[in-house]
C-alpha cells in the first residue's frame, strides 16, 4: 500500500509565543511536527507495518523543516519530499495546490494528514488537497481500518461518533485519539540521517507561481488577553449560583 | 565554530526529553511519596517496565560498545542524554551499562561479570574509599595476601554506592606494601557469596551508600581484574569516566529548577507586585542562567574532547568543580525564591538541595579538583590558553 502523509512543522504551542513585527518570533522557538500530523505519521507507519507498503512524507516549508522530516523518517517513514520554495509559502490555497501537484503523479492508496495545524488552525489544507485530487475525504478520524479496497473510519462528529466508509484512494485527517505516536527509535534516528529527502521546486511541479499565489493575507496577529485573577463567589449555594449566572451573562457574555 | 547540535544529536535530545516528560515526570509525586515513607522512589517493577519501554526504542546501553549490543553513542550524545534525564529527580537510567573498568575483564571473567552487569542480571559496586583513605585513595589499608591459589582479603570500605544492593564488588587492596601506590595495589572482583558484608550508611540524600566489611574473604586468583599491582590505574580510570557526567546532570536539574523559580517569581506577588519585578530576585535568576550556560559548555567541551580522543582530564575536573558548585548555588537561590514553600516537602526543591550537596564531595572533592587543576597548570601539563590559540 502506498501511503502519503501531509505534514507541517509548527512551533511548539506549549512554549511561550513572542510576537514581533506582526509575526511569531521564530528565534529561540522550538519547532515540532504539528501534533495532529504526528498522529498521521504514526497511523501511516502502523498501517504499513500491518499491510506492507511505503510511507512517503510530503511537506512544504523552509530549511528548518528538515528536522521534522528526519523525525518522521526516524519514526519509520520511508521517503520524504520537501518543497522548499518561496513560491510555495502562501496561504491554504497555495499550500494545497502545491501538495496536490506533488501527490497527483505518484501512486497512492491513502493520504493521511492532520485535522488542523496548531499554529493557524485553519483545517482547510488537507480537505482542499482531496478536492483538487478528486478523491473522497473523511476528516477528524479517531479510528481507521483498511478493509480490502475500502476504509472504515470512525470520526468525531461534535461529540458523537460517525462511522464512514469510502473506497481507496481516499484522504483522511487525523484527530486526537487516533493513536499514541511512538518515540523515534535510536536505530531509526541513525538511519534517518542517511535517508534521502527529495527537494522539489514549484516550477518543477508545472505550477504557475502567480496562479497559486496567496489570496488572503494576515492583517494582524494578537495574543489572547492575559488571564486575570480568579474571583471566589461568596454566600450560600443559591446566592453563589445566582451570582455566577449574572457574571456569565453580563461580564463574560457567554450566556 | 558551530555551537549547534547535529540533527541526529538533536533528535536524540528531543526523544529523551519527551520520554522524560511523558514517562518519568508523571511519576514524580509517587517518587516523593515513596521516599518519604521510606521506600525506594521507584519500585523495581516500575523501573523494569520503564527500562523495557526505553529498550524497545533502542535506548539501552547507550554508551556500551556495539559488540555487547549497545548503541555506543559517544560522550557528547551521552552528555546531552544525561542533561535531559536529570530534568527529573525520578531515579531512572536506561540500563545496559557496565563500569568502564569491567572491560578489562579476561574473556572468562567477562561471562561472569561484564556481560551480566550490562544485561542487568548482576549489579556491581566500586569499592575504593576507606574510613582512613578518601581523597588520598592511594593510602588505602585493605590488604590481600596470597595463600596458595587464593588471595585473603581483609579491610573495610565505606560510602560505597550500590554497596547494599551489589552482587559483586570491585575491591581495591594492597598486595605489595613495599611498592604501595606504585604497583602495590590490585583490584579484585569479589562476589558477595565469598563472604563480605554490607551495612547501610545513612546520608542526607535519598539513597544510601554502604560500608563493606571483609574479614578473611578468600578470593580465587582468577578474580584479579587486570593485572596484579595495576589496581590504582583502574581506579583512576573509573573515576575519570564519571567526572564530566556530574556537571552534565547538574545542568539538566538546574535548568528545571530555574524554570520553576522563574514561573514562581512571575506569579507570586508581595506588596502588590510580582516578586519577578524585584531586582533582588532578578539577580538570582540572571546569575543562575549565566552559570548554567557556562557549565553546559565547559561540560560539552569535556565530552567532545573525549570523543576526539583527546586527554580531557583537566577539562573534566574544571567541569566537575564548576558544575557541582553551580548546582548548589542555583538550588539554593531557587529555594530562596520560593520562600517558605521552597523549604517544604510539598515541592521537590529540598530533595534536590540535599542530593546536590554530594556533587561537591564524591568523585573528587572541590578541593581535590582545585588541586588537580592548579597542579596541571603549575607543572605545565596544561597551559592557561591551551584551546583557542
Ligand atoms: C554518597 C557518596 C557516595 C560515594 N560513593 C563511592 C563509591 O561508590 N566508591 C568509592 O570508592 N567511594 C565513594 N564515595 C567516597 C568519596 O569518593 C569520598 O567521600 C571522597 O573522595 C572524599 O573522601 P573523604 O570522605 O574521606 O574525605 P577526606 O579525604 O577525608 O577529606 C575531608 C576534607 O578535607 C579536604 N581535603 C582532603 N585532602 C586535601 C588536600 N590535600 N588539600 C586540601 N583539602 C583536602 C577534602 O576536600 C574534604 O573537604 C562516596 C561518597 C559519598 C558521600
Amino acid at each position: 500500500m502506498n501511503i502519503i502523509v501531509c505534514m507541517k512543522q509548527t512551533f511548539d504551542t506549549e512554549a511561550r509565543i513572542v510576537l514581533e513585527n506582526g509575526a511569531v518570533k521564530e528565534d529561540g522557538v522550538q519547532f515540532i511536527i504539528n501534533p495532529y500530523d504526528e498522529y498521521a505519521v504514526e497511523e501511516a507507519i502502523k498501517l504499513k507495518e500491518a499491510e506492507g507498503g511505503v510511507v512517503t512524507v510530503v511537506t512544504v516549508g523552509p530549511a528548518r523543516v528538515e528536522e521534522a522530516i528526519r523525525t518522521a523518517l526516524a519514526m519509520g517513514a520511508d521517503e520524504a519530499i520537501h518543497v522548499e520554495d518561496e513560491a510555495a509559502f502562501g496561504d491554504e490555497v497555495t499550500v494545497s495546490e502545491v501538495l496536490a501537484a506533488v501527490i497527483k503523479d505518484r501512486p497512492y492508496d491513502l493520504i493521511i494528514a492532520g485535522n488542523q495545524a496548531v499554529d493557524d488552525g485553519s483545517g482547510q489544507v488537507a480537505v482542499r488537497v482531496a478536492e483538487l485530487l478528486g478523491v473522497p475525504h473523511i476528516s477528524t478520524v479517531t479510528k481507521l481500518e483498511i478493509n480490502g479496497g475500502e476504509v472504515v473510519a470512525e470520526r468525531d462528529a461534535e461529540g458523537d461518533t460517525e462511522i464512514v466508509t469510502a473506497p481507496l484512494p481516499v484522504l483522511v485527517t487525523a484527530q486526537q485519539g487516533l493513536n499514541e505516536p511512538r518515540y523515534p527509535s535510536l536505530i531509526g534516528i541513525r538511519k534517518a540521517s542517511k535517508k534521502p529527502i527529495a527537494k522539489v521546486a514549484v516550477a518543477e511541479l508545472g505550477l504557475d507561481a502567480l496562479a497559486i499565489a496567496r489570496r488572503s493575507s494576515v492583517v494582524e496577529i494578537v495574543l489572547p488577553a492575559a488571564k486575570g485573577a480568579g474571583r471566589v463567589l461568596e454566600g450560600d449555594t443559591g446566592a453563589r449560583a445566582q451570582a455566577l449566572v449574572r457574571e456569565l451573562r453580563q461580564t463574560s457574555k457567554v450566556l | 565554530m558551530d555551537f549547534r547540535l547535529s540533527l541526529e544529536e538533536k533528535m536524540i535530545q528531543r526523544t529523551v526529553r519527551n520520554f522524560v516528560k511523558n514517562e518519568l515526570m508523571p511519576l514524580e509525586q509517587d517518587v516523593l511519596r515513596n521516599e518519604r515513607e521510606g521506600r525506594p522512589g521507584l519500585d523495581p517493577e516500575t523501573l523494569r517496565v520503564l527500562q523495557h519501554k526505553a529498550k524497545a526504542i533502542g535506548f539501552w546501553g547507550i554508551n556500551t560498545p556495539e559488540e555487547y549490543g549497545g548503541a555506543n553513542l559517544g560522550s557528547l550524545a551521552m552528555a546531552i542524554t544525561l542533561m535531559e534525564l536529570a530534568r527529573t529527580f525520578v531515579p531512572f537510567d536506561f540500563g545496559g551499562y557496565a563500569d568502564n573498568i569491567l572491560y578489562a575483564c579476561t574473556d572468562e571473567q567477562k561471562q561472569r561479570y561484564l556481560i551480566p552487569t550490562i544485561e542487568g542480571t548482576r549489579r556491581s559496586c566500586f569499592a575504593l574509599t576507606e574510613p582512613g583513605a578518601g581523597s588520598d585513595a592511594a593510602n588505602i589499608r585493605a590488604t590481600a595476601v596470597k595463600d596458595g591459589r587464593e588471595w585473603v582479603l581483609n579491610g573495610e570500605k565505606i560510602f560505597i554506592t550500590n554497596g547494599n544492593e551489589a552482587d559483586f564488588a570491585m575491591v581495591f587492596a594492597v598486595t605489595d606494601k613495599e611498592k604501595g601506590p606504585r604497583g602495590g595495589i590490585t583490584c579484585f572482583l569479589v562476589d558477595r557469596e565469598l563472604g563480605w558484608r554490607s551495612e547501610r550508611v545513612r546520608t542526607m540524600g535519598e539513597w544510601d551508600p554502604a560500608a563493606l566489611i571483609f574479614e578473611d574473604v578468600r578470593v580465587p586468583e582468577e578474580n584479579v581484574l587486570g593485572e596484579v599491582g595495576y589496581g590504582l590505574e583502574l581506579a583512576m580510570r573509573w573515576i575519570g569516566a564519571a567526572r564530566w557526567a556530574i556537571p552534565a546532570r547538574a545542568v539538566g536539574s538546574a535548568e528545571r529548577l530555574l524554570n520553576m523559580a522563574i514561573e514562581y517569581a512571575r506569579t507570586r506577588t508581595t506588596f502588590g507586585e510580582p516578586i519577578a519585578d524585584r531586582q533582588a530576585i532578578q539577580w538570582m535568576i540572571a546569575d543562575s542562567a549565566v552559570e548554567i550556560d557556562a557549565t553546559k559548555w565547559i561540560t560539552l567541551k569535556a565530552a567532545w574532547m573525549a570523543d576526539e580522543g583527546m586527554d580531557n582530564r583537566h577539562q573534566a575536573s574544571m567541569a566537575k568543580l564548576y558544575g557541582a558548585n553551580m548546582a548548589n548555588r542555583v538550588v539554593d537561590r531557587v529555594l530562596q525564591i520560593h520562600g517558605g514553600m521552597g523549604y517544604t516537602k510539598e515541592l521537590p526543591i529540598e530533595r534536590w538541595y540535599r542530593e546536590m550537596r554530594v556533587f561537591r564531595i564524591f568523585d573528587g572533592t572541590d578541593e581535590i579538583q582545585r588541586h588537580i587543576i592548579a597542579r596541571n597548570l603549575i607543572k605545565g601539563h596544561v597551559r592557561v590558553d591551551d584551546f583557542l590559540d
